[in-house]
C-alpha cells in the first residue's frame, strides 16, 4: 500500500487526467423535474487545456444535459467542480471528460484519455 | 494576580489546541489515466510508419492507475486514422496493438491473456488495484508500396477508462 501511494504522489507530476467520484448520485435540484450531479476534474497533463464533458446511457449514446461549458478549459494542475443537470427521466449513466487535442507539428501519436464516472 | 494567571493558562491551552491541525485524506476508488510517451513514428520505407523501435519510432506508453480493484475497465484503441496529414489519394492499411509493458503487482500478469479485443480497440479489466502500463505500437502501409507525400503525420490513441 506505501509503495501504492508514492506511485500515485509521483504520478502527480507526470500528465495525468483523474475525474471523481467514481460513481456519483443523482440529487434533486432546486429546479422541479430537474436532477443534478457534481464531478470533480483534475487536470495534470501538461501537453491539453481543453476538455469536453460527455453524458451517454449505457450503451453510449448521448443524452441531453445541461452544465456550464461543455468544453472548458482547465490549466495544467488544475480542479474543477462540474454540476451537470439532467431531466428527471434521463437514462444518463455515464458521465465522462475527453481531452481535447490541438494539432501538433510532430510526426507522431498523441494520446487522447477519457475517464468516466457512473451514475447510481 | 490571579485574573492575569487564568487569561494567560487559557490561552496557553488554547493555542495547544490549535497546533493540531489535521491533515484528511480520503481513499476513494479513482482512476487516473497517465501519458507517459507520446509515441513517435518512424519511417523506415518511403510507405510505411511505424512505431517500432527498430525502425525509429518510439512506442506510446500509457499508465493507468487505480486505486480499487474490480471498479474499472481500460479501453485502449491504437489508430485507424491520422488525426492530421498530407492530402492522400490511396489507402492506408492500418495495423497495431496494445500489450501491458509494466506493471506493479505480479497479479496483474494475466491481463493481457485476460483482454478483449474488438475492432481496434482493447479492453482490460483492471482485477487489481495499482499502476500498469500499456505499450501501444502501430503502423500505416500506404498503397501498394506507394510513397507518403511529405508532411507532417499525426494518429491519436484513445484511453479511456470506464467504471464497471
Amino acid at each position: 500500500m506505501r509503495f501504492l501511494v508514492l506511485l500515485l504522489l509521483v504520478s502527480g507530476s507526470l500528465e495525468a487526467h483523474e475525474l471523481t467520484p467514481t460513481y456519483p448520485e443523482l440529487r434533486s435540484s432546486y429546479l422541479s423535474d430537474v436532477l443534478e450531479t457534481k464531478v470533480r476534474m483534475w487536470n495534470a497533463r501538461v501537453d491539453v487545456e481543453y476538455y469536453k464533458i460527455e453524458v451517454t446511457d449505457k450503451d453510449w449514446n448521448d443524452v441531453p444535459f445541461i452544465t456550464r461549458e461543455k468544453t472548458f478549459r482547465l490549466e495544467h494542475l488544475g480542479k474543477k467542480d462540474i454540476e451537470i443537470f439532467l431531466p428527471s427521466d434521463t437514462t444518463a449513466t455515464y458521465i465522462c471528460t475527453r481531452s481535447m487535442l490541438q494539432k501538433g507539428n510532430a510526426q507522431r501519436s498523441i494520446i487522447s484519455s477519457k475517464v468516466c464516472s457512473k451514475i447510481k | 494576580m490571579l485574573k492575569l494567571v487564568i487569561p494567560m493558562a487559557a490561552s496557553i491551552l488554547a493555542s495547544g489546541a490549535i497546533a493540531q491541525t489535521e491533515i484528511v485524506g480520503n481513499v476513494d476508488s479513482k482512476c487516473i489515466i497517465i501519458s507517459e510517451t507520446p509515441g513517435v513514428y518512424g519511417n523506415p520505407n518511403p510507405y510505411q510508419l511505424t512505431t517500432a523501435p527498430t525502425d525509429g519510432g518510439i512506442q506510446p506508453i500509457i499508465r493507468y492507475d487505480v486505486l480499487a480493484a474490480d471498479y474499472y475497465k481500460a479501453v485502449i484503441e491504437h489508430p485507424i486514422d491520422f488525426s492530421s496529414a498530407p492530402t492522400l489519394d490511396d489507402v492506408v492499411a492500418w495495423t497495431g496493438d496494445v500489450e501491458v509493458s509494466e506493471m506493479s503487482d505480479t497479479n496483474m500478469a494475466d491481463y493481457d491473456t485476460n483482454k478483449v479485443e474488438y475492432d481496434n480497440a482493447h479492453e482490460y479489466e483492471m482485477t487489481v488495484a495499482g499502476s500498469t502500463w500499456f505499450k501501444i505500437s502501430s503502423a500505416a502501409d500506404y498503397g501498394f508500396t506507394k510513397s507518403f507525400p511529405a508532411g507532417t503525420y499525426t494518429a491519436i490513441v484513445e484511453a479511456e477508462c470506464i467504471p464497471l
